[in-house]
């Protein structure tokens, strides 16, 4: 496990806002989280201590601002401060070497990554995401090539 | 050195398209033929259906690559800096890494290049600082080996539409069946005066020479196929050339250097294999032939040349003019995205590509050359919010997530090969410090396109625009590009033909010059790379060159 439970809890926090829950499931409820730690814990290992660092100071943004960590926010601020880590428009220090903003659409494209790609990847569970925008690859059931 | 030494008529490097043609032919012909093959023979279930690893999205990895780690390349940027890359990036331009090599996986499109393609400098001249070049050899000369690929790697097309390339017979396969946005298409076409059809591509259409329709299935480009309908020579020649017996094919193969004595004639190889077909031992062996064929890209096989310099070919072989590696090339792509009218229904039939024009390739005011434009391959859902969504969208949030589901199925874009001015600057050179898993130099590719090829990109981007805009499209978004490398999946240019050795690399069959028997069969011959996907070229030559070796040995 490359986070400790308060950065795994903000983690969860900040993909239940990047792709939201609503009339279809969001990127939480189909596993994406999963997809991100398999990643952080192997392919991308290399990254997995400037991103956990980064969700501690997510924290540390959110405590400046509301007194409270990011995932106890409303969800309007949690929006308000996703919007701010875009534009590096922060309240506490974030590392010159993975600022704000690079943080955030790192995770942009993590979660997109996992709710958007095949089911094998560990997110897209049972293809929700797919069944929401129409999307199913055909494959035959028997591939007949060899 | 292991002792292992064998003899055979003709060793072929590389079992891509080029190589595994050769070796059909030569094999057919009654040489005994050994084929060296970098990658496995990959079987379907061995090429994973991974939407983030595979050969148009390589986030993490690729869906071929075996060993990713052992053999990288180093890229210098157009600011000079360096660095080490590995296959799944970008800057290391790769290609399929398997038996069959890029056709395992590629878009199938297989177009005949434009007459003009083989004479670009008599059309346009020659602008500063490129190397433009005409081809020594003539739309003519290619014509009945472009007719040999089509029917015996199979090619599905319109012969009645494709009259930009005169033809002698019509495809063997029916085309790709129409579709509803390539009707909308050719609607918008026919409202701008241009003349547009079903492209030409390497599928299956109908069962033929043995094998599966395609099922339209909408994991395409970049996979393999799950009914072997997509065409290659990895499911024709090279099947043909193990059926007569005489091909041996060795499958993880690394080829080191092209053993060449005094008077540069090219006895052998010298490569690294497996010591056991499973076995993660390898050992160094030699081969003796008659013939040696390269055929392992345009990067790789330039490469080659360079790591067999010899006391007599110092700079390498075929490198007498300082030619090899030059003129590194592939394809620019614009690409232009737009949204089809709200409630349109789009069915997303596989492969997806099924509208093309060549009313662009040549004859653009004061452009040189031009490009193909088609509409593209059923989109992945990963690649259309990477990069088909509306610019102006938030990246996240909910508005994001409902426009992926309110656009997804409204999506449409048009791309183009642009065909490159190529310049000398461009190129492979052996790196001086970075070296593979077994100690030799890598690939260094450094340069961009001559200048002149982002002209023609932003006018064909242009006619891109004005096509979806014409067909009705309710937005019309896309980007200007870089000047920037270009070779990746149709790498080509570094062993080009030429009749003057002064000129190029090789004769105007593909032999090396001043190296009798030492042939090229891939990308590196193309002096400059069409306006058009370059695979069925690439088959054309080795036909070419496969017949004239069966014929004078």
């Amino acid at each position: 496990m490359p986070l400790t439970p308060p950065q795994l809890e903000a983690l969860r926090a900040l993909l239940d806002r990047l792709i939201p829950v609503d009339e279809f499931p969001g990127a939480l409820a189909t596993g994406t989280d999963q997809f991100i730690l398999q990643l952080l814990t192997h392919t991308c290992a290399v990254e997995a201590p400037a991103i956990a660092q980064s969700l501690t100071h997510l924290d540390a943004e959110a405590s400046a601002r509301h007194d409270q960590p990011f995932a106890a926010l409303p969800t309007a601020a949690q929006d308000a401060l996703i919007s701010d880590l875009e534009h590096n428009r922060t309240a506490t220090p974030w590392p010159a070497t993975f600022p704000a903003a690079a943080f955030i659409n790192r995770l942009i494209d993590l979660t997109a990554e996992g709710f958007y790609a095949d089911p094998a990847n560990g997110g897209n569970r049972d293809g929700a995401s797919w069944r929401m925008i129409g999307y199913d690859p055909l494959l035959p059931a028997r591939p007949s090539a060899p | 050195m292991s002792t292992a030494d064998s003899t055979y008529d003709v060793i072929i490097v590389g079992a891509g398209l080029g190589g595994g043609i050769a070796a059909g032919v030569l094999a057919e012909a009654g040489q005994r033929v050994l084929l060296l093959e970098r990658g496995r023979d990959l079987r379907y279930r061995d090429i994973p259906g991974d939407h983030l690893r595979h050969h148009r999205l390589s986030l993490y990895g690729d869906n071929t690559t075996q060993e990713p780690a052992g053999h990288p390349r180093v890229f210098v940027d157009p600011e000079g800096r360096s660095r080490t890359v590995f296959p799944h990036e970008a800057d290391y331009h790769n290609n399929a890494l398997t038996v069959g090599g890029g056709a395992r996986i590629w878009g199938m499109q297989a177009w005949r290049f434009h007459p003009d393609d083989f004479r670009m400098a008599s059309r346009y001249g020659t602008p500063a600082g490129s190397s433009l070049a005409d081809w020594p050899i003539s739309y003519a000369d290619l014509a009945p080996f472009y007719e040999r690929a089509e029917h015996e790697v199979g090619v599905a097309g319109d012969h009645t539409a494709t009259d930009y390339a005169p033809r002698d017979r019509a495809f063997p396969l029916p085309p790709v069946p129409a579709t509803p946005t390539g009707a909308w298409l050719a609607r918008g076409a026919a409202t701008l005066g241009w003349n547009a059809f079903t492209p030409p591509l390497a599928v299956n259409t109908t069962p033929y020479l043995g094998r599966a329709a395609c099922v339209q299935c909408r994991q395409c480009i970049g996979f393999a196929c799950p009914t072997d309908a997509r065409n290659g020579s990895h499911n024709t020649l090279l099947p043909r050339a193990l059926a007569t017996g005489r091909c041996t094919l060795i499958t993880r193969a690394h080829v080191a250097r092209v053993l060449t004595d005094a008077s540069g004639r090219a006895h052998g190889v010298e490569y690294f294999a497996p010591t056991a077909p499973n076995s993660a031992q390898t050992e160094r062996r030699i081969a003796h032939a008659t013939t040696i064929i390269l055929a392992g890209g345009a990067i790789e096989t330039a490469r080659l040349l360079l790591l067999s310099a010899s006391p007599q070919h110092p700079r390498g072989l075929g490198n007498h003019s300082d030619h090899v590696g030059r003129h590194l090339q592939g394809h620019y792509y614009p690409v232009v995205s737009g949204l089809l009218p709200a409630g349109f229904q789009n069915p997303n039939h596989g492969p997806g590509v099924s509208i093309a024009t060549t009313q662009f390739n040549h004859g653009n005011p004061g452009i040189i050359g031009g490009a193909m434009l088609a509409n593209d391959f059923v989109k992945l859902p990963i690649i259309f919010w990477r990069s088909h969504l509306p610019p102006d969208l938030p990246r996240w949030g909910s508005a994001n997530k409902k426009a992926m589901r309110e656009l997804y199925l409204r999506g449409i874009d048009l791309r183009g090969p642009v065909q490159e001015i190529p310049s000398p600057n461009s190129r492979v050179t052996l790196d001086p410090q970075v070296r593979d898993r077994f100690g030799l130099p890598v690939a260094r590719l450094s340069g961009t396109t001559h200048p002149e090829t982002l002209r023609t990109a932003e006018f064909i981007r242009a006619r891109a625009e004005d096509w979806l805009r014409a067909a009705g499209a309710e937005r019309v978004w896309s980007s200007p590009m870089d000047l920037r490398l270009s070779a990746s999946q149709h790498q080509a240019g570094t062993a080009r033909l030429a009749a003057d050795p002064r000129d190029g690399v090789t004769d105007p069959f593909g032999r090396v010059h001043g190296h009798d028997n030492l042939w090229i069969t891939d990308g590196s011959l193309h002096v400059t790379n069409g306006g058009f996907n370059p695979a069925l070229t690439i088959m054309a030559l080795a036909f070419r060159a496969a017949a004239k070796i069966a014929a004078t040995t």
